[in-house]
């Protein structure tokens, strides 16, 4: 116990809240006719309220597969889950995963999506006006009031991501996990969107999980970063990022973590 | 296509269908088939003019189209629910899917004898040959939509926290619909085949009667005539209700480029 609080006060100052998630020994295994594979060792790890976490590597280091177990889609094939103590068993809105394809129903347009996971929560029916203006703040947020309206295939690649986002943030969760943000943007919708994330994290305190093979990307959203390395994936470094937010993706300083982040993966590499 | 070259391929169109009537008209007047059995174009209008102005056309397309309505609603109802329950289990899937298939593979008219047997000249007899033309297809289509929807629509619903009870209303059937609509518009297709079938047969009145009239009168303009009717109600409908609808859903799910 004495060693966590050592280990959270070298953190910096936006993720040391309290353990919110907490991964003991998972590991995963996929068993197909043939053979078994390996696809990620025990790694065992904590994530504070508030943090700001990326895991970082290569295609086939098993992050997703991580990001996957802690979103419930997959169970882990040792070790334990815990989310404020309690077990992932399957999904749900407290770990509201925002995926690389943003997963907009293209049946409703922009203000029913935000409103899907509402409606879905147990017990807030009746709040319909409480609901719709929830809504529309989230909107407003991301600056997409006067799209609340429209239908998602008439929006742009950035604004669907946008719109995801906010359908994300409308439940609440005590979690955001974040699959590959932003993949299929240019880098100047990315840049605004970076932007927009790290004013979300301010503003609401949200404890965000991200996934990206862009360690630009890593060291621009991350307090923390795992460098992951391949086959079987496993955690090779943790690199504190204490830059002050928000963050410019083309900040020289910002360069220097992103190359120390390459450059783990490097060594990774090569053994 | 932008605006111009659609009108300037409708003229075409329009020019097709001149030339063909055209064709129809020349080979009437050419006289190779005698013209009792070969009517010309004009006949053919003049004659169903007639049967408007008797009293007999329109009663029997609007027979056909309310038998079909009636008929159609409860087959997509049915094949719908079936579709569901196909689309969710797997050995529903297994077992149904290839009894459908095989339903499919009757002509329409097929269904006539044996409902002949059931119920006699009974009007039920005409929805349930609509019913079995259409329900597999229907069937068919919603299962298939269902099984192809993109997982991620099944993981966004669910980490948005759609319980089990809550899917099929708020997930599934959505994300199926354009399959499904597709599904109805073949259906609809079907059943109308099965409703003229079984009108020749079992009717007093309807699209299928007046075709059948016309050929134990020998009238090779009345069957010509009611066959043009047949075509040109259908074409319409399913342009004009089920084609719009489609597209409209089509688009919106992201499936088609808009123009």
């Amino acid at each position: 116990m004495d060693d966590r609080k050592t280990d959270e006060s070298a953190k910096p100052a936006l993720g040391n809240g309290p353990v919110l998630l907490k991964l003991s020994d998972v590991s995963k295994t996929f068993d197909s006719t043939t053979q078994s594979v390996a696809a990620l060792q025990p790694i065992s790890l904590e994530v504070n309220e508030g943090e700001f976490v990326v895991f970082f590597g290569p295609s086939g280091c098993g992050k997703s597969t991580l990001l996957n177990m802690i979103a419930g889609f997959e169970a882990p094939t040792t070790g334990t889950i815990l989310l404020q103590g309690r077990q992932v068993t399957k999904p749900g809105p407290d770990r509201l995963m925002l995926f690389q394809e943003h997963g907009l129903f293209p049946w409703l347009n922009v203000i029913d999506n935000v409103l899907y996971g509402l409606r879905r929560q147990p017990g807030v029916w009746f709040k319909r006006r409480l609901r719709r203006q929830r809504a529309r703040e989230l909107l407003e947020m991301m600056h997409m009031q006067e799209f609340e309206k429209s239908a998602i295939h008439e929006l742009s690649g950035g604004m669907k991501q946008r719109a995801a986002l906010a359908r994300a943030l409308a439940p609440d969760p005590k979690i955001l996990l974040i699959d590959e943000p932003f993949p299929a943007l240019d880098a100047l919708v990315r840049a605004k969107l970076y932007g927009e994330l790290q004013e979300i994290l301010v503003r609401t305190h949200k404890t965000i999980l991200s996934v990206t093979h862009d360690p630009n990307e890593a060291a621009c959203l991350g307090d923390r970063v795992m460098v992951f390395t391949g086959r079987p994936g496993k955690i090779k470094a943790e690199i504190p990022v204490d830059l002050p937010r928000p963050r410019d993706i083309s900040d020289p300083q910002l360069a220097q973590f992103s190359s120390r982040i390459m450059a783990e993966l490097g060594e990774g590499l090569k053994s | 296509m932008n605006g111009g070259e659609r009108k300037a391929s409708s003229v075409y169109v329009i020019l097709f269908y001149l030339f063909l009537l055209t064709l129809w008209q020349s080979l009437y007047s050419f006289g190779a088939i005698p013209d009792y059995l070969f009517p010309s174009p004009l006949q053919v209008g003049r004659r169903l003019w007639e049967l408007g102005w008797e009293g007999l056309l329109w009663p029997g397309i609007k027979a056909t189209l309310v038998r079909m309505v009636i008929g159609f609603l409860v087959a997509a109802l049915i094949g719908l629910s079936i579709g569901v329950l196909m689309g969710m289990s797997r050995l529903v899937y297994r077992c149904l899917g290839s009894l459908f298939l095989g339903l499919q593979m009757l002509p329409t008219a097929a269904w006539v004898p044996m409902s002949l047997l059931l119920f006699g000249l009974k009007e039920q007899g005409i929805y349930f040959v609509i019913l079995m033309s259409s329900l597999p297809a229907v069937a068919i289509a919603t299962s298939d939509g269902i099984v192809r929807i993109p997982p991620i629509y099944l993981r966004a619903a669910k980490t948005l926290g759609t319980s089990r009870l809550a899917m099929p209303m708020t997930v599934i059937l959505p994300a199926a619909m354009p399959s499904i609509v597709t599904g109805l518009k073949l259906g609809w297709t079907l059943g109308w085949h099965g409703a003229v079938s079984a009108e020749l047969i079992k009717s007093s009145v309807g699209l299928g009667y007046l075709l059948y009239m016309g050929r134990e009168l020998n009238d090779a303009s009345q069957v010509l005539g009611i066959m043009l009717v047949t075509i040109l109600v259908g074409l319409l409908l399913d342009r004009f209700v089920f084609g719009l609808v489609e597209r409209n859903i089509r688009r919106r799910w992201g499936l088609e480029t808009q123009e």
